[in-house]
């Protein structure tokens, strides 16, 4: 399926791109992070110990001063005192508001966003590929409405109408058993892992499109390929030269694809966390959103660790999206996601 | 002229989509669990109220008599009643749509006033410092999720240095504009709007800077290696006409396009910004409505959107029209 | 004897790739005459083009002139560049590879002009051909106001011109005059309703009628020298002929030289006064058009000569040149005469590098005609001849 020149190629563009490097670094440190988060943590993310609240990160200790008033003789006495704020070795990159491990919330919300953003991608793509494929491939009516389709649901601003469909169906989730927590390997940690379920298939709803568009692009071309004449000469099925011929060479397109949108969707993720619109309470978005409300009294890092994490990842799909559409073929419809 | 009948042909094409736009948002409200009138009536309604609501809508009638009556009130610009506000929608839609537009606006100007000459500099000057700078810029910008960037200079700017409003949209254009009457007030009116202004455009407008940047960038540099590049300097025309008139104008067009396939991220980024700076526009409206679980409100806001979006397209493609003539003749 | 107008000497391109060093153009000498057409002959990948390219600047990075010098008779340019450029100037000569950046941006135009294969790749297909035409108009209106004879890079030209020009007319780079200008040089190639036309696109022009367009505006500059790069490659057998004809027209009214590059010994034949054979980089052969077609010494322009069909040939089959053309990568170019691997009359002589030398004809007499080969001075020796057996291969190139 995919040829040995390409594979040459991809190993060329990788040995003389140190971003492609990088890339990889980025984006394998962070799936392995998201899988073997029970491991990596330190702490069960959704224990509260509200005694060790709003701790900063290790080399952040401050003092602060605290303003407190209180009735004396009838009296409202103020009193501003210095109160030193540690930061706990347990908690190397400090507590949220009540008092669960960053370090900890940050691994596991590594989970939440490249499991919606994998699984978005693919539900994407399953919709989307087949569809436009037919379409390209037939034309007519079909190809037509699909067009036009498009233009309109390319019309609402994804990220509005992923709120939406969010707000009209509710915010199920499915609850999946930690595989590794059940296996004993492991304890103190979450037993199960919520995958916010309609987040993923909205998030996928919403995208499919793109996939439509460059399947539906690849199938308009590669139809008058010789190859596909000579099939159909021989009698090929339909399914069979779509399936066989056809998609095999619109891969590398749709590959290129599938790496932005898997970043998109992790950006599309965040926002509708941070908006309050996923299912699941263990993810970055819904933690920059609680860090937000310290911006004012001075915990910065609630907000801050998280966003860092989303660019850590999305930095490093971005790269290895660029490795690949430089190795595979640089004349790609680049820019398409959210 | 060749140029208008394109335009209106994109017109019709464009009144084609508001339709569909229009038919989807009606069909939303069969989707919903439970029975259209969740769509329209407030959880806490009592049976009375569900009841006049379900008359009101029509429910009792055929589907294309619905259809017929919603497509009707619609042409009067009737979007509907929240009963949750007690307010008709349309005036509330309308009001807050300022608010928005001069958000994108602002970040539109950002992005295109910083990326484009950024694009073609990184373009011309490769593997120079400018172009590394500028392709790590860009490469951060697209990754970066925009209301954490917004929350960031939150906190650097606006509290740790107190140079920005927190929040809030305090001063707003229309204000600089009238206030171009006096020079003193002037000064002090636009420097007010600024300093509402400034951030929310700037987390807004950092990922399109960023991605038009990217765009520009590879662009020009696609387009400096085609022949007639090479023959157009053989007539001895000066390097900067080379780069600007030629290239860059024909680096613009695809820009453009993608541009006007991710005006829905713009808008939905504005949405983000307005709930990160509480800026009182179309987003909060719409964010609002569905906490309140207001649906006629979210119908009517998302009608608007979908109008203005269109409207939008039609003009980016007009503008893509005038960069690129052969586009009229299809 | 009519006066160079033009004269290389020692031209020298490579191309420094990651494959390794290409040798595209190799100590290439050539003269221009005044008023003549010089025509330049070869096989794809003979480095016709890429010497081209080479005297008029325009070799593109990993391509770099390594050696020569192009020699531009101007009285003018000469005086004005006595004293600064000494080593520059010779008579009323000037080396134009010495001169500043600007000034050679500036020959372009009003010293040469250039017409490329395919016309359609040679304009920017979202401005239409009037203004294109009128750019070189402008180019040149400009350059004649100028004294000083340098122009910057910009002219001032950047951005916020761009977005002006689109916008205001009076901020247009282009002037009125120099788009009447160009209507009036689009009737001259004969282009029917030119002022019509010149508001038209590219696309929307035959390929016969957007050559003629380049020809105008290569025109635009008043040149001295036209170079053509395949004039007529792209287009259909009657358009050749009246791109032709417009060409000979022009260059007898203009007054002007004309290099005309092609693989085409047929229309070398009818429209050049002299010719030079270029293979693998090298000029192997020169001379006026009599002497090269009819006393051929080289044995690669034999060959060619040999291989056009003709018509009245009783025998079937072709007399092609064996072999094929070799590799430009320096590490496999031998120290050698390049063409002794396919030369049926080459010798031991031949593995040694040849030099250029003058014919030596007792019968008429030549003008100019110049062979790569020894062949010129010494006739073929069947006992000195190179075993059929002879293994290329083992060849090492000195500097590896």
């Amino acid at each position: 399926m995919v040829s040995k020149r390409v594979v040459q190629n991809l190993r060329k563009e990788f040995r003389q791109s140190g971003l492609a490097k990088l890339g990889l670094v980025l984006v394998v440190s962070i799936i392995l992070v998201a899988v073997f988060a029970p491991f990596i943590a330190p702490h069960n993310p959704t224990t509260q110990e509200l005694g060790q609240a709003q701790l900063p990160p290790l080399g952040f200790s401050e003092t602060k001063e605290a303003t407190t008033s209180e009735m004396v003789d009838g009296e409202v006495v103020t009193k501003t005192v210095e109160k030193r704020v540690e930061a706990n070795a347990a908690h190397p990159l400090g507590t949220d508001g009540l008092g669960r491990d960053m370090l900890s919330r940050t691994v596991y919300g590594a989970r939440t966003s490249l499991m919606v953003g994998v699984l978005g991608t693919v539900f994407a793509a399953l919709v989307g590929v087949p569809i436009g494929l037919i379409a390209g491939y037939y034309g007519g009516k079909f190809d037509d409405g699909l067009m036009r389709f498009a233009d309109v649901s390319l019309a609402f601003p994804s990220l509005v109408l992923a709120i939406a469909l969010i707000g009209l169906w509710g915010r199920a989730a499915v609850v999946l058993p930690d595989p590794f927590v059940s296996a004993g390997l492991v304890s103190g940690m979450p037993s199960t892992f919520t995958l916010p379920g309609t987040v993923v298939i909205v998030v996928g709803l919403v995208n499919w499109v793109w996939f439509a568009r460059i399947a539906r692009g690849e199938a308009l071309s590669l139809r008058d390929e010789e190859y596909v004449k000579a099939a159909r000469a021989l009698g090929a099925s339909d399914s069979t030269i779509l399936g066989s011929h056809m998609l095999p060479n619109a891969i590398t397109p749709i590959i290129v694809l599938a790496t932005v949108q898997v970043a998109a969707i992790i950006l599309l993720e965040s926002s509708l966390s941070f908006l309050g619109f996923s299912g699941t309470t263990l993810s970055w978005g819904f933690d920059i959103a609680q860090g937000r409300n310290y911006i004012s009294s001075g915990q910065w890092w609630i907000a801050t660790i998280p966003g860092l994490a989303i660019m850590w990842s999305v930095i490093g799909i971005n790269l290895i999206g660029d490795w690949l559409r430089d190795a595979l073929d640089p004349g790609i419809e680049g820019e398409g996601g959210v | 002229m060749a140029l208008g009948r394109f335009a209106i042909k994109r017109t019709l094409q464009g009144i084609g989509v508001v339709w569909g736009v229009i038919t989807v948002v009606f069909a939303l409200r069969f989707v919903t669990p439970g029975s259209a009138i969740n769509a329209v009536a407030p959880l806490d309604a009592d049976q009375e109220t569900r009841q006049a609501i379900a008359a009101e809508l029509g429910l009792d009638q055929p589907l294309y008599l619905q259809y017929g009556q919603y497509l009707f009130d619609l042409i009067q610009g009737d979007l509907g009643f929240s009963y949750i506000r007690g307010q008709a929608v349309t005036p509330l839609v309308l009001s807050k749509i300022p608010a928005t537009v001069e958000l994108a606006l602002a970040a539109t100007f950002v992005a295109i006033v910083l990326s484009i000459p950024l694009g073609v500099l990184s373009a011309t000057r490769r593997n120079q410092p400018v172009d590394y700078g500028a392709t790590l810029f860009s490469l951060v910008g697209i990754s970066t999720p925009n209301f954490w960037l917004g929350i960031m200079m939150i906190l650097v700017l606006a509290v740790e240095f107190g140079i920005f409003n927190t929040s809030g949209r305090g001063v707003n254009a229309g204000d600089v504009l009238l206030s171009i009457v006096g020079p003193e007030r002037f000064l002090d009116t636009l420097i007010g709007w600024l300093t509402y202004i400034t951030l929310p455009a700037i987390a807004l407008g950092t990922y399109f800077t960023a991605l038009i940047t990217r765009l520009t960038r590879s662009g020009m540099l696609e387009e400096l290696g085609k022949p007639y590049i090479r023959a157009t300097r053989a007539k001895g025309l000066p390097e900067t006409l080379v780069q600007y008139k030629h290239a860059l104008r024909n680096t613009l067009t695809p820009v453009i396009t993608v541009l006007g396939l991710q005006l829905g991220t713009l808008i939905g980024g504005a949405v983000i910004t307005e709930a990160v700076f509480t800026w009182p526009g179309l987003g909060t409206l719409i964010i609002r409505s569905i906490n309140l679980r207001d649906w006629p409100l979210l119908q009517g806001s998302l009608i608007v959107i979908g109008i203005s979006f269109v409207l939008v397209n039609i003009l980016v493609d007009m503008i893509y029209a005038y960069l690129d003539p052969r586009v009229v003749y299809d | 004897m009519t006066e160079e107008i033009l004269r290389v000497r020692n031209l020298t391109t490579r191309f420094f790739t990651e494959e390794g060093q290409i040798n595209a153009v190799e100590h290439v000498d050539f003269d221009v005459r005044d008023g003549e057409v010089f025509g330049i002959v070869g096989e794809s990948g003979s480095g016709k083009s890429v010497t081209a390219l080479s005297i008029i600047d325009l070799v593109e990075s990993p391509g770099r002139i390594v050696e020569g010098e192009v020699w531009y008779r101007n009285a003018d340019l000469a005086d004005e560049h006595r004293e600064s450029h000494p080593d520059a100037v010779d008579g009323e000569f000037v080396d134009i590879r010495q001169l500043p950046e600007a000034t050679r941006r500036w020959l372009r135009g009003p010293a040469f002009a250039t017409i490329f294969q395919d016309p359609m790749s040679s304009l920017n297909p979202s401005i239409t051909v009037g203004e294109q035409i009128a750019e070189a108009v402008e180019v040149q209106r400009r350059a004649r106001a100028n004294p000083r004879r340098t122009r910057s890079r910009t002219q001032g030209y950047g951005l916020s011109r761009f977005l002006l020009d689109s916008v205001l007319p009076s901020q247009h780079y282009v002037s009125e005059e120099s788009h009447d200008h160009a209507v009036e040089l689009l009737e001259q190639v004969g282009i029917p309703d030119p002022a019509e036309r010149a508001t038209e696109y590219p696309h929307q022009f035959s390929g016969g009628m957007l050559q003629r367009a380049m020809v105008a505006q290569a025109l635009a500059g008043e040149p001295d020298v036209l170079i053509a790069d395949e004039p007529t490659t792209a287009l259909d057998v009657t358009i050749q002929a009246q791109i032709l004809n417009l060409l000979s027209d022009l260059q007898q009214e203009e007054d002007m030289s004309v290099v005309l590059i092609t693989h085409n010994l047929g229309v070398i034949a009818r429209m050049c006064n002299r010719v030079g054979v270029m293979y693998a980089g090298e000029i192997v052969e020169r001379g006026s058009l009599v002497d090269v077609f009819e006393n051929p010494v080289h044995p690669y322009t034999q060959g060619l000569l040999g291989s056009i069909p003709d018509i009245e040939d009783p025998s079937p089959r072709l007399s092609p040149i064996e072999g094929n053309v070799p590799s430009l990568l320096d590490s496999q170019m031998g120290d050698r005469c390049y063409f002794a691997d396919r030369c049926p009359k080459a010798m031991e002589v031949c593995l040694t590098p040849v030099a250029e030398r003058d014919v030596q004809d007792e019968s008429a007499s030549t003008d100019g005609h110049r062979v790569r080969c020894v062949l010129a001075d010494q006739p073929y020796n069947e006992a000195d001849a190179l075993a059929e057996s002879y293994d290329w291969s083992t060849e090492v190139s000195a500097d590896d």
